[in-house]
């Protein structure tokens, strides 16, 4: 490999590091959900938790995003709010990311 | 209840932020969809293209900071509570450019006072974790909003006292800053306000672009920057621009 490719393959490297660490950060500032006037993220974490105490409970309480506790009276609504809220942040990493695998065929 | 979005506008000797504000309007329209109101002077009102449905009120800004022999007025951001005509007002820089509408939604939170406490560098270099003398945690203050009710009348009167004893509380929080920013005003209000043991934020970061990429396209989804011989991209994600040379893209 010569110098020219190198420096090619590199900016090329660098190029998709930080479009995929900006799309990330895209998706991480997409999953912020305002419900029942708090704010929560639309996490793995805190979909996992939902669904696991709609399970056992009719109402539950849960922290928000700046850790003050909610009660949640409708869990399938508010369940229903964050996985589409997680799926449609995700949906657009996932086309951007795509976009990174080409560039780099 | 109304709601509505606060932007404060003034042109300069060497920067025509007319031309941001009207970029910046544009994105609020189309993603936020909620009502304006612009604060400033008639010399920048006289420039401005028609903007449609939005409110002007009309100032005579205080004279602001200079870097590098330049300009900009940004030191009445304390008089947002006085200027809004809304209940729940979103104060945003027009610097920052809304390609989402995640902005929107801090309008149904039942927080009277939130601020973003996080920058994230789009290009990578982690450009904006300098701030570690500062004995206090700092805000961008680049976003916030704010309901009116007491308790933040209080902080907006809090933010006018230590705007006015600036070198005193710069020296007593190690700010060590020496421009007055709307930033470390708005940190130190909240903390003495708060009892000095923390506040609610946004939770999300702030992406933002440092004034050395220099944005080569902009359109309604996104926007497109060069630095040295890279050339980036971000689409659908919110954007705070450093570099004013935006005004001509």
């Amino acid at each position: 490999m010569d110098i020219r490719e190198l420096k090619r393959q590199s900016d090329l490297s660098y190029n998709v590091a930080v479009a995929k660490r900006n799309a990330l950060e895209k998706a991480h500032s997409r999953q912020v959900v305002a419900y029942k006037g708090h704010l929560f993220r639309a996490d793995p974490e805190t979909i996992c938790l939902v669904r696991t105490l709609m399970s056992t409970n009719g109402s539950f309480f849960l922290l928000d995003a700046n850790e003050n506790p909610v009660e949640i009276k409708d869990a399938d609504d508010f369940l229903n709010k964050l996985i589409a809220r997680n799926q449609e942040a995700l949906n657009a990493y996932h086309q951007m990311y795509e976009t990174f695998t080409r560039k780099g065929d | 209840m109304t709601r509505g979005v606060l932007l404060f506008c003034f042109d300069t000797e060497h920067t025509r932020y007319h031309k941001i504000l009207e970029r910046c309007v544009g994105l609020i329209k189309k993603n936020l969809k909620s009502q304006i109101t612009v604060v400033t002077n008639f010399e920048t009102y006289e420039k401005l293209k028609p903007l449609g449905s939005v409110n002007y009120k009309f100032i005579e800004p205080e004279l602001g900071n200079t870097l590098n022999g330049r300009t900009w007025n940004n030191v009445d951001r304390h008089m947002a509570y006085e200027l809004s005509p809304y209940d729940t007002t979103l104060v945003m820089d027009i610097d920052y450019f809304c390609f989402s509408d995640n902005l929107a939604q801090l309008f149904d939170t039942d927080y009277d006072f939130l601020v973003p406490d996080q920058a994230y560098d789009l290009s990578g270099r982690n450009s904006f974790d300098l701030r570690r003398w500062s004995m206090i945690p700092m805000v961008w203050a680049t976003v916030l909003v704010f309901k009116k009710n007491q308790r933040v009348r209080k902080i907006f009167d809090t933010v006018k006292y230590i705007k006015k004893n600036y070198s005193y509380f710069n020296e007593m929080y190690r700010v060590y800053a020496r421009n007055l920013r709307n930033d470390y005003l708005f940190a130190m209000a909240l903390q003495q306000i708060n009892g000095f043991v923390g506040y609610p934020k946004m939770p999300f970061t702030l992406a933002t672009l440092p004034p050395d990429c220099e944005v080569i396209k902009v359109t309604d989804e996104g926007l497109a920057w060069r630095l040295k011989d890279q050339i980036s991209y971000v689409e659908g994600q919110d954007v705070h621009v450093l570099n004013k040379e935006v005004a001509n893209v």
